[in-house]
């Protein structure tokens, strides 16, 4: 079975488009359209809210609400939101299945990023916050220059797990006529075509890795070494165990 | 450090496997190069090559599907969606021009609702699909035939749409619907016609067989005969043999597909022409009993615009050009 599926995966007949068919590349590229469009309207709908919360402490019941929405069977919601919507466009736009489905994938992604969010700004330490106002710093620079670097860690978080649900869910975009890797699972269940159907899940499984890992990679050069406690051992040594440091040093001299 | 390490060695593995896959694509393309670009070849274009066709996955690759129309009616469309089996996705995007033409079931009763025109099927790419009982010489008794018939004359498109909808989408156990259609249709009375008689009842491997072979069981133990089950067989391949050596006796068929079993080059093309051709084709000690109107086909299916549009009333219309 496993041989199967390298070998639907290398047949160069599955990375090409046809007529009929389209390869991986275009299904590959059609998920990642829909994966990143999802992200950026959660990031943008979600980020600034989640700052906004927690900074001001104010409308903390919608990220209640916002965690709510993970409650929501996708499948279901998207195939209600299909019907309702998709009627209203007429042609060979695909707009119909396209605004259902990034609807859904919102839905998915917007509750790990606001209360990542919310809960990274609200958890800064009173003293950080205290000292950056005491310092003469506004509302908005506190949030800036204080609140926003120290919640950084669990914001990327937050954005991690949405990224790697909403490329796990966007194969439901198949379920309503779009492409995208789902395409392959969906079609090769309908076609008792098991390797084409695993195939489809393996790619689905390395992009959600390379994405992960991409990310990660992004934060360990975003986030602060003062947060992330990621100091190299050869040239820098923190402050505290500098101190620890000499103060052995000094108690094995006396 | 050390997880320096393993998310670099991470990425040099993804790396690698990407890689891999693209490696040995570019070096096998040249071997199966010909199957990629089959049915590009036709460059004068036809109506089809402006159309859209829509239906189920499964119809990209099925005998009647893309590659039967092509043979039969030298028709290639420009593009294939992806959409449901004849479900609300199909008509909605047939409906609004997602697609121009779209696989439909004949029976779908959205079909009258929304306008849209079957296109003719001249050359029998999709058969007439009517249920029937196929059962050995031997076994179809009097009293077994009556039974039978009885079945056929109530059985229809609509009551099997409802048979279906149970075990398929309620997960209902086919046994219990089959005697709970029977006595809905006032056909589970008990009588004596089918006594002395006994049989085996088969059935291929999918819900509807299953359960119209349940109903006539279920009806013939109703009247007497001993009667035992051999359910989910398989394919026509596994269970003509078997009735024609009688280790099952009895099972529910489609007239169009099981005379496309036993004759290739049939051509009859309506359910009275099919079971006509069907009598002269099966095999002398098996025979099929009176067909019920309930039929299950796949149809192609476009817009009363588009047909208008094109001058389109039959499939073949889609090869002309334009």
């Amino acid at each position: 079975m496993i041989g199967d599926v390298l070998t639907w995966l290398n047949d160069p007949a599955h990375w090409r488009d046809t007529r009929v068919d389209k390869g991986i590349p275009t299904q590959l590229q059609t998920h990642i359209t829909f994966t990143l469009i999802a992200l950026a309207i959660a990031l943008a709908l979600a980020l600034p809210l989640g700052l906004f919360i927690g900074h001001t402490g104010r409308l903390t019941f919608l990220v209640t609400a916002a965690n709510a929405l993970r409650a929501l069977p996708t499948v279901g919601v998207l195939v209600l939101l299909t019907v309702i919507i998709s009627p209203h466009f007429h042609g060979r736009t695909d707009l119909g299945f396209v605004i259902p489905t990034e609807i859904v994938l919102v839905f998915l992604a917007v509750p790990p990023i606001l209360s990542n969010t919310y809960a990274g700004v609200q958890n800064v330490s009173a003293a950080a916050r205290d000292a950056a106002a005491g310092m003469g710093m506004t509302g908005t620079q506190v949030l800036r220059k204080v609140e926003l670097p120290c919640s950084l860690p669990l914001i990327f978080s937050g954005f991690r797990s949405a990224t790697l649900q909403v490329i796990a869910t966007a194969t439901v975009a198949s379920y309503v006529t779009l492409g995208g890797l789902g395409a392959f699972i969906y079609d090769g269940l309908q076609q008792q075509d098991f390797p084409q159907m695993i195939g489809g899940g393996v790619l689905v499984a390395l992009l959600a890795l390379l994405a992960d890992l991409l990310l990660a990679t992004i934060q360990r050069y975003a986030v602060s070494r003062g947060i992330s406690g990621r100091f190299s051992t050869k040239s820098v040594i923190p402050a505290d165990a500098a101190t620890a440091q000499v103060r052995t040093a000094e108690a094995s001299t006396v | 450090m050390n997880r320096k390490a393993i998310t670099v060695g991470a990425a040099a593995a993804a790396l690698a496997l990407a890689l891999t896959a693209c490696g040995s694509d570019s070096g096998k393309s040249t071997t199966s190069g010909s199957t990629g670009s089959t049915g590009s070849g036709g460059s004068t274009a036809t109506i089809a090559s402006k159309l859209i066709l829509g239906g189920p996955p499964e119809f990209k690759t099925r005998t009647d599907g893309v590659p039967g129309l092509q043979k039969n009616y030298g028709v290639v469309f420009s593009g294939y969606k992806v959409l449901d089996t004849g479900g609300p996705v199909t008509v909605t995007a047939l409906k609004n021009g997602q697609v121009d033409a779209a696989d439909l079931f004949t029976t779908d009763p959205s079909i009258a609702a929304n306008g849209f025109v079957i296109l003719q099927d001249p050359k029998n790419n999709f058969a007439a699909q009517n249920v029937l009982p196929l059962i050995s010489k031997a076994k179809a008794t009097d009293g077994v035939t009556k039974v039978l018939n009885g079945i056929s004359a109530k059985l229809d498109t609509a009551g099997l749409g409802a048979i279906l909808t149970k075990v398929q989408n309620d997960k209902q156990d086919p046994d219990a619907v089959a005697k709970q259609w029977l006595k809905d249709q006032g056909l589970d009375a008990a009588g004596t016609d089918a006594a002395g008689v006994t049989l085996t009842v088969g059935s291929a491997n999918f819900p509807e067989s299953v359960v119209l072979a349940q109903i006539y069981a279920e009806a013939l133990k109703d009247h007497g005969a001993t009667v035992s089950t051999k359910l989910n067989i398989g394919a026509r391949e596994v269970y003509v043999p078997g009735l024609k050596d009688g280790s099952i006796d009895l099972i529910p068929e489609y007239n169009g597909s099981i005379l496309q079993y036993l004759d290739k080059n049939a051509t009859a093309t309506s359910s009275d022409d099919v079971y006509a051709a069907l009598q002269k084709a099966l095999p002398p000690n098996l025979v099929v009993l009176d067909q019920s109107k309930a039929q299950d086909s796949d149809a192609i299916v476009v817009t009363k615009a588009t047909a208008d549009k094109y001058g389109l009333t039959s499939i073949a219309d889609l090869a002309k050009t334009q």
